[in-house]
């Protein structure tokens, strides 16, 4: 297990971000937490950096301790923020050197290090092009390499692709399932995007007001929630496949009855997005 | 690693080409402009006299004789005129600093023991000093005709009497060498001291990106100490602290003459300006690490970074010199770690003075530069770790 993490509380004042947390994150598996905003997901990935301390419960990181082996967990861990955090003034190759030398890397090593994450990301052409010049997927992507340097065993991805066009969404995309498969990293992924979610990863939490109200694998979580829709001339009828037989042949035979033609069956998924509505609700957040 | 660290501020701060010219230019400005503006305040050789208008009912001889002593000076330029015009019109429209008011007879007025009423009168901008240096003139100018009339009716040689002001020499003593005190002496240090100060706009800029943009973040979620990231933002502007020193000094040195100043004059030992420059230096860094980790935004650091700094700059003698604030302002001035810099700059610069002379003010510089380093430190390790 990557990440375990037992009955996991914080507070600010008297505002409750997470309450009796718990959650299991499998090796080499690519973990979608979603959630509306406020739901804690940034505060939970801040405590697993140690960015910010949590009030109780228990966190292991590969076996290890939270408390104990914080400079163990920091060297096997990196963390992307979903800011640009980089010198927008320097070069990519500046920026790689600098944060390669605060992961300690040798000096005679570094150059090796720093043009494998370039490759990585494809960011040859710009290796020597300062920061500001970027688009906002170069940025992105100069954002997820200088947290490969350490080749980490987790990568937490703090909404990587927010603001980006779909092209450069779907490259940054194909990098990450690239780095999960080649490199076998663990890789916690907090997006807004269903879509994302629904194409990356493995495993999905639903996150809301600070407690985990849905976790299962991404098949288990679609077909859960699979429906068959029904078509007739002006309408369109949705069965869960959850409810029973009786209730499709029931419909079936009510539309009959009402002389409505039936046109065609569809059987498929919910997307995500219905899904996560349904279960979040619908009300809007702050 | 500290050479990366080192490499990125660099990189940085020779990037920020508005910062390096907030750095280096706009106090280069202040020294040109204070030391050319307050050149006639330390100088005997004043370009600017005050005109003034000596009106009476007539022009008598000891009224012709009271003319000619009152132009015979450095900072008034005196005419006559019999009529009695208007006074605003005097003073706001033919632009006449003064105008004195004197009965023709007041010298047989007074050898009679009778009062006289002599009345001056300037614009409502005019400083005390200057009113009190022509009420002394005037005053020592009559002095010196009933002196002499005395002198004629006791049958007294009056080409014995001598101008005693003109025999009266003042001479500036410095501690070490010997040479003049001029506003270039004066301005260098101080603006010198406040640009030094100013290196706050872009250290707190630089910091306040690094916490705005996460990047502060990323580096504490790294396993890195925050000493090395602190003392890496210290070395590169300790650097430009250290060049805008010198290139204050080579103003001083050889813009200003050209400019028709004086020249700066540096006789105090070369290795204690390094050292109080170093401990100035390290003072203003320091200070604006503690700024740069209050404030969470760029605006806000300019705010209250460069409204400390006026305040800082004011109270220490910078804007405005020491010696002409009242008791009490430089009481509180003896609060600003400007005022410490300033005074031991002043001690080198001007008084030629020692180590023993500075080193007060160079341990409450390095107590200051000491305690703002712990507090921005302890606010940075502190902040983001709720």
């Amino acid at each position: 297990m990557a990440i375990k993490i037992k009955s996991l509380n914080k507070n600010y004042d008297k505002y409750t971000v997470l309450e009796n947390l718990n959650l299991h994150i499998k090796e080499g598996e690519i973990f979608g937490l979603l959630g509306p905003n406020g739901a804690g997901k940034t505060t939970l990935v801040s405590i697993l950096n140690y960015l910010e301390k949590k009030d109780s419960g228990s966190i292991e990181v590969f076996g290890k301790t939270y408390e104990k082996n914080k400079k163990y967990i920091q060297s096997i861990s990196s963390y992307v923020p979903q800011s640009y955090a980089f010198y927008p003034d320097l070069t990519a190759y500046e920026n790689l050197e600098f944060f390669a030398a605060l992961y300690k890397i040798k000096t005679n090593k570094m150059q090796e290090v720093i043009n494998s994450c370039i490759k990585m990301t494809a960011l040859e052409k710009y290796r020597n092009k300062q920061a500001k010049t970027f688009s906002g997927g170069l940025k992105r992507r100069l954002n997820i390499a200088i947290g490969l340097l350490n080749e980490p065993k987790i990568l937490y991805l703090d909404e990587p692709t927010v603001g980006i066009d779909p092209q450069s969404r779907k490259y940054i995309l194909d990098i990450i399932k690239e780095i999960n498969i080649n490199k076998k990293t663990t890789i916690i992924y907090t997006s807004h995007y269903m879509d994302e979610i629904e194409y990356l990863c493995d495993e999905i939490a639903i996150l809301d007001r600070g407690h985990i109200i849905k976790k299962d694998s991404k098949v288990n979580l679609l077909n859960e929630n699979s429906v068959v829709t029904i078509f007739t001339e002006d309408e369109e009828f949705k069965i869960n496949t959850q409810d029973s037989y009786d209730d499709f042949l029931e419909l079936c035979a009510e539309l009959k009855k009402e002389n409505k033609q039936i046109l065609n069956i569809e059987y498929g998924n919910k997307s995500l997005e219905e899904m996560f509505l349904k279960i979040t609700k619908q009300d809007l957040r702050d | 690693m500290f050479k990366y660290i080192l490499k990125k501020e660099f990189l940085l701060i020779f990037r920020n080409l508005h910062a390096l010219l907030v750095l280096f230019v706009m106090p280069s400005l202040f020294i040109i402009i204070m030391s050319l503006a307050l050149k006639n305040t330390y100088s005997n050789s004043i370009d600017v006299k005050f005109d003034v208008l000596l009106t009476s009912e007539k022009e008598s001889k000891d009224i012709k004789d009271l003319l000619d002593k009152l132009q015979d000076n450095n900072y008034f330029n005196v005419k006559f005129s019999k009529s009695t015009q208007n006074k605003k019109d005097i003073l706001y429209s033919q632009n006449y600093s003064f105008l004195i008011e004197i009965p023709s007879s007041y010298l047989k007025d007074i050898q009679k023991n009778k009062d006289i009423n002599v009345d001056v009168f300037s614009t409502s901008d005019m400083s005390i000093q200057n009113i009190n240096l022509l009420k002394s003139l005037i005053s020592s100018n009559i002095s010196k005709q009933l002196i002499k009339n005395l002198l004629i009716q006791l049958d007294v040689n009056t080409q014995e009497t001598k101008d005693f002001n003109k025999s009266i020499k003042h001479h500036y003593i410095s501690k070490e060498n010997s040479f003049n005190i001029t506003s270039v002496q004066q301005s260098v240090p101080a603006w010198l001291i406040f640009s030094m100060f100013f290196i706050l706009i872009p250290i707190s800029n630089t910091f306040i990106n690094e916490k705005n943009f996460g990047t502060l973040n990323r580096i504490k979620s790294i396993n890195v100490s925050m000493m090395p990231i602190l003392l890496g933002k210290i070395v590169p502007y300790y650097v430009i602290n250290l060049f805008q020193v010198l290139f204050m000094i080579l103003i001083g040195i050889y813009l200003m003459p050209i400019l028709g100043a004086d020249s700066l004059q540096i006789k105090g030992n070369i290795a204690l300006i390094f050292l109080l420059a170093s401990v100035v230096s390290l003072s203003a860094i320091s200070f604006a690490l503690v700024i740069a980790n209050i404030a969470n935004k760029s605006e806000d650091a300019t705010t209250i970074g460069g409204i400390s700094n006026i305040i800082l700059a004011a109270l220490g003698g910078i804007m405005v010199p020491k010696f002409i604030m009242p008791q009490s302002m430089q009481e509180i001035s003896e609060l600003s770690p400007m005022s410490w810099a300033l005074d031991s700059f002043l001690e080198i610069f001007v008084k030629g003075g020692t180590f023993v002379d500075i080193k007060e003010y160079i341990f409450k510089l390095t107590l200051f530069a000491i305690i703002c380093f712990i507090i921005s430190y302890i606010l940075l390790i502190k902040k983001g770790s709720k």
